[in-house]
C-alpha cells in the first residue's frame, strides 16, 4: 500500500502548503488533462520533468519517491502488458513504436502519480473539505471524507490491537496455503467491523450532541481567500493550458522518436 | 425550579423485553455538581442520553413521564437545540473528536449552528482555555494522549456554551493523573462559572470529594440521593454493589469500635484531621518501623527459579518513539507482580515482549530459562498467556464455546482435550450458562471473562493481565481480584499491568514501578507505597489507607499500612493505650 503511503498529507510550510486549494486542484487538473491529451513520449516527459521543480518547492521529495517507489510495481505491468497485447494483437511482432509507446504509457502514468501527490501531500484534509465546501458539495459527503481521514490512524491502532491478541491465542497468520490464509483474517476482520459498527454509532451520537445538521447555513472556521500568487499561479496555470491545448490540435505531431526497427 | 426536572421518568428500548429506568424522579438546581453512580447496566448511561434528547428522537423506544432541561421538553426540542443547553462527553474521547486539529475541533459544534466567525473564536479562545488546552491549540488531534483528548472533547462540547455539562465515565481510559486533572477542569468550571455539572464514574475515592451531590441507581431506579456523606453512611448503597472508598470502610470500621467520629471523611486529609482529635499527640512513641518484615523476608531468588528474564532490552517503535529504554527484570516462577505507571511508561510495550509480539532492539528476553529470540509467537503463547485490555479486540465466534475452543484448536490439542478444556475454562470463569450463547449478546464484565477463559482454557504457565480493571464496576472487580487470588494459591506465575493503584493493594502483590520506558523502583508493595521519590516519579499516587498512614507516622504508628483490617486493629489498639 505504499503507493498510498506517499498521498498521506503531512503538515509543511511551503508555498504549495499555502496555496488556495482551489488553485491547486485546477493546476493538478490541468496537468492531469494534459498527461491525458498526448500519446507520445517527448511532451510526456515534459509533464514529467516540469512537476519535478514543483516536488521540490513543496520539499516532499521524500514522499513522493516514497509513492513512486510504490507505482514502480504498477508501472511494470503497464509497460509489460502493453507491449506484449503489441506483440499479440500484430501476429506476434513487435516494433520500436511499440515500445515507445509502451514507454509513453508508463511515463504517463508516472506523471499522473506525480501530480496527485503534489495535490494531496501538500494538502491538509481540514483545507480541502473547505474548497470541496465552497464547490457546494453537500457538507454530509464532505464531513464523510474528513471522518475517514480523521480515522485512518484509530482504525490502524485497533487493527494492531486485534493482531495481537489473535496472535496470542495461536493464530498463524502466515502458515498454510492461500485459502486457509485468507480465512485466518476471519478472526481480525470480524472484531474489526463489529468494532466499526459500534464505532459509528457512538459517533452519530457525539454527532447529535455537537448540533449536526442543526442549520443549513454552517459556518466555517477557516476561510480561503486567493492572495496575490494564487492569482499568478492561476495565471501562469491557464496559459499552460492554452499553449497545451495549441500543441496538441494546432500544430504536427511529433511523430515517433525511434526509427522503424523490428524488434521480433 | 431546577435546571434539569424529571417526574417518574420511564423507559424502554425499542424490542427490550425491561425498561432501562424505571420511574425515575430527580431535581437538579442550577450550579449543582451531582455525581451519579452504580452498577454496570443499571442505566446511567440511558439517563444521560434522555437529558439532551437523543433519546427519544436518536434511539426512539417508549418515554413517559416528564423531562425538562432548561426549561425545554426534550420531546418537543431536537438534538440541536437541547445541545446548546446540557452538552454531552462520552467515555471514548477517540469517538467524539471529528477534526484533524484541535481548534477546528472545538469550533465544530459552533460551525454546525452557523455562528459567525469572530463569535466563534471567541468561543473557541474560552473553551481551549477553561479546559486547559490552549497550547494545544494547533496540533493535530491524533497525536494527542488519551488526558488530552478527553479535555478536548470538553472545550468542544463547552465552546457552545451548555448551562448543564453532562458526562459518562469521562475518565475509564485515564490513568489516575489524567483523570485528577479531569476532576479539576470540571471543578473549576463548576466553581468559577456555575456551569451545572452531572458526572457518571466508578471511581468513587477521586470523584466524591470535588462534588455536592451523589445519585445512586441500581436497575433502573434511583436507589439513593444525598450528599456524599450521607450516601457512604447509607446501607443501600453498599448493597446497590457500589464501592465504598477506602476511607470511608475505615470510618466506618471505627464508628463501630466506639471512635466518636463526626462525619464519613472525603479526603484522606479529612480523616487525619478527625482522628488527630482521638490520638494521642505526636511524638509519643519511638519512630514507626514497617509493618511485616516477614514479606519483604521471603527470598524468591534462592527459592524459585525465573519464569521470565528481561535483560538491558530497549524498543522503540517505528513511529521512533522510545517505549523501553534498558530495562532489566526477572520474574519467578509463581511470583504475582504489578507493573505500575502512568499511560505511555512502557507497561504494555514491555509484556508484549513476553510472548514475541514485539522484539528488542536491544538486550534479551528468557524464558523458562531459554532465550526466546528465535521462538514464534505461537509458541511462546503456549507458556505466557496475554489478556488484553478490550474484549471487544479478540471476540469473534458464533458461541462462546467457540470462542474459548478457538486457540486449543491453533495449538493443535485433540478433539476431546479441546472439549474438556473449554468445560474447564467454562466453569473457571463462571460462564457455564453462556456456553451457546453469542459472545457479543453478553454484558461487558461477561465479555472481559470470556475473553480471559479463551486464554486460561490452555492453562498457561504464566499469564499477564493488561489493564484487567479499566471500565470494570466494584462489583466485577472483587470477582476479579478473587480470581487472581485463586490463581496465586495455585502458583501460577501472574503479572498485571495496571494503574488502579486500590485494586493492587487489595492484591499485595510485588511492584515495578515504570516511568518513560525505565523502571524506577521494584519490591515488595509495602515498601513501593512509602517511596515517595519513586511514586512521584511514575505518576502514581498512594493508596488512601497508606496517605492516611504516611500522615500519621509521627505519632508512632507504620507507613506502610495498605488494608482496611489492619488499618483499623491499629488505631484502635494506639487509643487503647492512650487513653
Amino acid at each position: 500500500m505504499s503507493i498510498l503511503e506517499g498521498l498521506r498529507f503531512s503538515r509543511g510550510d511551503s508555498p504549495l502548503h499555502n496555496m488556495d486549494p482551489r488553485v491547486k486542484f485546477f493546476m493538478t487538473l490541468v496537468i492531469f488533462a494534459a498527461a491525458v491529451m498526448f500519446m507520445d513520449l517527448i511532451p510526456l516527459l515534459v509533464i514529467l520533468l516540469a512537476q519535478i521543480p514543483l516536488v521540490f518547492v513543496g520539499m516532499i521529495q521524500r514522499e513522493w519517491a516514497k509513492s513512486l517507489r510504490g507505482g514502480v510495481f504498477l508501472a511494470a505491468i503497464i509497460f509489460s502488458t502493453n507491449l506484449v497485447s503489441f506483440y499479440f494483437f500484430q501476429g506476434r511482432s513487435l516494433t520500436s513504436a511499440n515500445v515507445e509507446m509502451a514507454l509513453s504509457l508508463t511515463v504517463r502514468f508516472l506523471a499522473l502519480i506525480t501530480s496527485f501527490s503534489l495535490f494531496f501531500l501538500t494538502t491538509s484534509p481540514d483545507k480541502l473539505s473547505l474548497a470541496l465546501e465552497k464547490a457546494r458539495i453537500p457538507f454530509e459527503f464532505n464531513f464523510a471524507f474528513i471522518t475517514a481521514i480523521r480515522f485512518v490512524p484509530v482504525l490502524a491502532d485497533e487493527a494492531q490491537s486485534i493482531m495481537d491478541a489473535q496472535r496470542s491465542r495461536g493464530l498463524e497468520l502466515d502458515k498454510g496455503g492461500l485459502l486457509s490464509r485468507i480465512r485466518k483474517y476471519i478472526p481480525i476482520l470480524l472484531p474489526l467491523i463489529i468494532n466499526s459498527i459500534k464505532r459509528s454509532l457512538e459517533l452519530a451520537e457525539a454527532m447529535e450532541s455537537r448540533a449536526f445538521g442543526a442549520t443549513r447555513e454552517r459556518t466555517n472556521l477557516y476561510e480561503l481567500r486567493m492572495g496575490r500568487g494564487d492569482t499568478a499561479v492561476l495565471a501562469i496555470t491557464l496559459a499552460a493550458l492554452a499553449l497545451t491545448v495549441y500543441i496538441r490540435f494546432f500544430l504536427p505531431p511529433l511523430g515517433p522518436l525511434l526509427p522503424p526497427y523490428k524488434i521480433l | 425550579m431546577g435546571i434539569v426536572e424529571i417526574r417518574g421518568l420511564t423507559y424502554s428500548y425499542p424490542n427490550a423485553k425491561a425498561p432501562a429506568l424505571d420511574g425515575v424522579d430527580l431535581t437538579i438546581e442550577r450550579g449543582e455538581f451531582v455525581l451519579l453512580t452504580g452498577p454496570s447496566g443499571c442505566g446511567k448511561t440511558t439517563f444521560c442520553r434522555c437529558l439532551n434528547g437523543l433519546i427519544p428522537h436518536f434511539y426512539g423506544g417508549d418515554l413517559n413521564g416528564d423531562i425538562r432541561v432548561a426549561g425545554l421538553d426534550t420531546r418537543e426540542s431536537p438534538t440541536y437545540r437541547l445541545a446548546q443547553h446540557a452538552g454531552l462527553v462520552f467515555q471514548n474521547p477517540d469517538n467524539q473528536i471529528f477534526a484533524l486539529t484541535v481548534e477546528k475541533d472545538v469550533a465544530f459544534g459552533l460551525e454546525n449552528l452557523g455562528v459567525e466567525k469572530a463569535k466563534m473564536l471567541e468561543g473557541v479562545d474560552w473553551a481551549l482555555e477553561k479546559a486547559g488546552i490552549s497550547h494545544l491549540r494547533d496540533r493535530a488531534t491524533h497525536e494527542l494522549s488519551g488526558g488530552q483528548k478527553q479535555r478536548l472533547a470538553i472545550a468542544s462540547i463547552l465552546a457552545m456554551r451548555p448551562e448543564v455539562l453532562v458526562l459518562d465515565e469521562p475518565t475509564s481510559f485515564l490513568d489516575p493523573l489524567g483523570a485528577e486533572r479531569i476532576f479539576q477542569v470540571l471543578e473549576s468550571l463548576n466553581k468559577e462559572h456555575g456551569i451545572t455539572i452531572l458526572l457518571i464514574e466508578h471511581r468513587l475515592d477521586l470523584a466524591a470529594q470535588h462534588v455536592d451531590r451523589v445519585v445512586i441507581f441500581s436497575e433502573g431506579k434511583i436507589v439513593g440521593n444525598g450528599s456524599p456523606e450521607e450516601i457512604f453512611a447509607l446501607e443501600e448503597t453498599r448493597l446497590a454493589g457500589v464501592g465504598i472508598p477506602k476511607i470511608v470502610q475505615l470510618y466506618k470500621r471505627l464508628r463501630s469500635e466506639g471512635f466518636p467520629l463526626e462525619r464519613p471523611p472525603l479526603t484522606p486529609e479529612a480523616l487525619v484531621e478527625e482522628l488527630g482529635k482521638w490520638l494521642p499527640p505526636e511524638g509519643q512513641q519511638a519512630t514507626a518501623k514497617p509493618t511485616s518484615p516477614e514479606i519483604e523476608g521471603f527470598d524468591w531468588e534462592r527459592h524459585a527459579s525465573p519464569a521470565v528474564e528481561v535483560q538491558g532490552v530497549s524498543f522503540s517503535y517505528p513511529s521512533g518513539v522510545k517505549a523501553l529504554d534498558g530495562v532489566s527484570l526477572t520474574i519467578h516462577r509463581g511470583e504475582f507482580v504489578a507493573i505500575m505507571g502512568e499511560n505511555g511508561a512502557g507497561k504494555t510495550t514491555l509484556v508484549k515482549h513476553f510472548n514475541g509480539l514485539l522484539r528488542p532492539s536491544a538486550g534479551w528476553i528468557k524464558v523458562d530459562g531459554g532465550d526466546i529470540s528465535g521462538l514464534s509467537v505461537a509458541n511462546l503463547s503456549r507458556r505466557v498467556g496475554l489478556v488484553f485490555q478490550n474484549p471487544d479486540d479478540q471476540l469473534f465466534s458464533e458461541s462462546v464455546e467457540e470462542e474459548i475452543g478457538f486457540a486449543l484448536r491453533n495449538f493443535g490439542f485433540e478433539r476431546e482435550v479441546v472439549d474438556k478444556r473449554v468445560d474447564w475454562a467454562l466453569n473457571l470463569l463462571d460462564v457455564e450458562r453462556y456456553r451457546k450463547s453469542s459472545p457479543f449478546a453478553l454484558s461487558g464484565g461477561e465479555r472481559k471473562r470470556v475473553a480471559l477463559a479463551s486464554v486460561l482454557a490452555w492453562d498457561p504457565d504464566i499469564i499477564v493481565l493488561d489493564e484487567p480493571t479499566i471500565g470494570q464496576d466494584y462489583a466485577q472487580k472483587e470477582r476479579l481480584r478473587h480470581f487472581l487470588m485463586q490463581l496465586r494459591t495455585q502458583g501460577k506465575t501472574t503479572v498485571i499491568v495496571t494503574h488502579d493503584v486500590e485494586f493492587v493493594a487489595d492484591c499485595e502483590p510485588r511492584v515495578v514501578l515504570m516511568a518513560d520506558g525505565r523502571i524506577v523502583a521494584d519490591g515488595p508493595i509495602r515498601r513501593i507505597v512509602t517511596d515517595e521519590g519513586s511514586m512521584r516519579r511514575a505518576s502514581v499516587s498512594p493508596p488512601e489507607i497508606t496517605k492516611v498512614f504516611s500522615r500519621l507516622s509521627g505519632r508512632g504508628l507504620p507507613p506502610d499500612v495498605l488494608e482496611v483490617d489492619e488499618a483499623a486493629e491499629m488505631l484502635s489498639g494506639l487509643r487503647g493505650r492512650g487513653r
